[in-house]
């Protein structure tokens, strides 16, 4: 029986730690867009006082926790969910269905097909989140890139697309 | 389409199949309350380094794993003995099973002792004297298999088990396992899916769950096997993995067919690889069975010539049709493999003295609702290779 031996797989620390980064900056994205795009805040403006939602990695994270504070504003609340109460909860099964999501070589809503992601909450919050990340994914990336990323690209305004866009960007740099 | 008045299925296998399907294991043992599962597999398999793409695709999961690699051609009572005391060791609650045939016997039997005690496993030899429901069971395929990987059946030694809970739970197909084989091998096991689908979809014990399996599993042979073949295409090598695991569903639900028992006894009598006795019986056995009541041949036309032919044959001649497409896809998979592979009992070296025996063990007691001269009928045609539906 010495064909028998246990294995403790390691880790994968650098994919974790891309997936993280780019949750951190979706998630302030997210907060920048909820006050500069009028799509955005009228999603968040639907869903009930306090909600908060989180998208992260299945079985250890990273996460990225949004949602809106007592005076209704969209707020980025960090990667930590714990002691936190989560309204709707979006997991993605593992890194590797993360990486392929954040490296844009499957969009939202094709990962959502492919059994990608578990979803706790109503269904109707998870269409509307799904929604804003789709226009945040917009916002952040080259067409070249966001219409792999999103269901369908959008025709905006050259105003809307480009100056949001800087207004976005500065603003989920500076975290305003 | 044919429609039962009353029929069973039972089905308690997942399929997981595509790109990164691998790294769902963990997520999917989670769900059935899985922790540690124990790998097993043969040193062929892990020669090739397959078992590292597993247990790659547990990394960030924080689960650690069993491996034993050491599953030989023909696994025996002792094996899965020390094998379970590993699996108790080592404090395993699931086994994967990676790759085909022997390894997965030899999972589905460890299953049985670790679900139970050991000295009881030949107490369940034989139909349905498994009660419970095992342990989890991950079958995660390359392309070296028998076909019967996600059936009800396992066989250890002289040992055949039968239970619908022997079926994996869970099916993973990803196409880095699917790494390119000799072509005898991939047929084997590609005519051993051909097969089961084909009698399957064509009994009358057939049902519309049956039928959606084996409707798939007939078109993904068909429109795949010689192409992997020729080119080594891996979405193909994927869609015949998918075919194998449909067909041992389908297979599973309908009763066993002439076209298997013969071929499983012709293997078993010349050492031939009973995918390529069954590959060769394949056109013969339907062919006889074109004229019986109940049996549904003309329906098979649809899966595996596709619609613009099945509506250009009038319908009295759609199971013919369907037979001679058959002979034209084996005849095209012998010249993708190099003509290496025999289409005919004559061919292969079997002795025609030996067909008798071969159709006794086959019809066993008839049971199985065929006898020994239906057995024989089949065997001589396909020594000859002389058409059926002719004589």
């Amino acid at each position: 029986m010495n064909e028998f031996r246990e294995v403790t797989p390691g880790g994968k620390p650098f994919k974790k730690a891309y997936v993280a980064l780019m949750l951190w900056f979706v998630g302030r994205a997210i907060q920048a867009a909820a006050k500069v795009d009028g799509d955005v805040k009228k999603e968040f403006e639907k869903l009930p006082e306090g909600f908060t939602f989180c998208l992260g990695v299945m079985p250890h994270g990273p996460y990225m926790i949004v949602g809106k504070d007592r005076k209704e504003r969209v707020k980025y609340m960090g990667w930590r969910r714990e002691g936190r109460s989560i309204d709707l909860d979006m997991k993605i099964k593992n890194i590797e269905a993360a990486i392929l999501m954040f490296t844009f070589q499957e969009g939202t809503a094709v990962a959502t097909a492919r059994d990608r992601m578990v979803v706790d909450g109503e269904v109707p919050y998870a269409c509307a989140i799904v929604r804003v990340l789709d226009i945040g994914e917009v916002y952040l990336l080259p067409k070249i890139i966001a219409r792999l990323a999103v269901k369908r690209y959008p025709v905006w305004s050259f105003g809307r697309k480009y100056i949001g866009r800087v207004r976005i960007y500065f603003r989920s740099i500076v975290g305003y | 389409m044919f429609f039962p008045d009353n029929y069973e299925f039972f089905c308690p296998t997942k399929i997981n199949s595509g790109k990164r399907a691998l790294e769902q294991i963990p997520f999917e043992l989670d769900a059935l309350n899985a922790r540690k599962p124990l790998i097993i597999t043969d040193k062929e398999t892990a020669k090739k380094g397959l078992v590292k793409k597993i247990t790659g695709a547990f990394r960030d999961s924080g689960i650690a794993v069993g491996i034993f690699d050491g599953v030989p051609p023909v696994p025996d009572l002792e094996l899965i003995r020390g094998l379970a005391n590993n699996y108790r060791d080592a404090g395993c609650d699931s086994t994967i099973a990676v790759g085909g045939g022997a390894v997965v016997d030899a999972a589905k039997a460890l299953n049985i002792v670790v679900s139970g005690r050991p000295e009881d496993l030949k107490a369940f030899a034989g139909e349905d004297l498994i009660e419970n429901s095992l342990r989890p069971l991950v079958f995660v395929p390359t392309p070296l298999g028998t076909g019967f990987e996600t059936s009800r059946f396992a066989t250890l030694e002289e040992l055949t088990f039968s239970s619908p809970f022997l079926m994996p739970d869970l099916v993973v197909i990803d196409p880095r396992m699917m790494t390119a084989e000799r072509p005898a091998e991939l047929i084997s096991t590609a005519m051993i899916a051909l097969a089961h689908c084909a009698e399957a979809y064509t009994c009358p014990a057939k049902n519309p769950m049956t039928d959606t399996y084996a409707y798939a599993g007939m078109r993904f042979i068909g429109e795949n096997l010689a192409n992997v073949i020729r080119s080594d295409d891996k979405d193909g090598r994927l869609a015949l993995a998918n075919a194998a695991a449909m067909a041992g569903i389908a297979f599973s639900n309908t009763p066993r067919g002439i076209i298997h028992e013969v071929g499983w006894a012709l293997g078993d009598a010349s050492g031939l690889p009973p995918g390529i006795c069954m590959g060769i019986l394949l056109p013969y056995g339907l062919g006889y069975r074109m004229n019986s009541e109940g049996y549904h041949l003309s329906d098979m036309l649809l899966p595996l010539a596709g619609a613009e032919i099945y509506v250009g044959t009038e319908e009295n001649l759609r199971a013919r049709k369907a037979i001679s497409v058959i002979r034209e896809m084996q005849h095209d998979v012998r010249d993708a493999a190099g003509g290496d592979i025999p289409l005919t009992l004559k061919d292969a070296g079997i002795a025609k003295d030996a067909l008798a025996g071969v159709a006794g063990t086959a019809a066993g007691d008839g049971a199985a609702g065929f006898s020994v001269d239906d057995c024989l009928v089949i065997l001589e045609h396909a020594w000859e290779g002389k058409s059926i539906t002719s004589s």
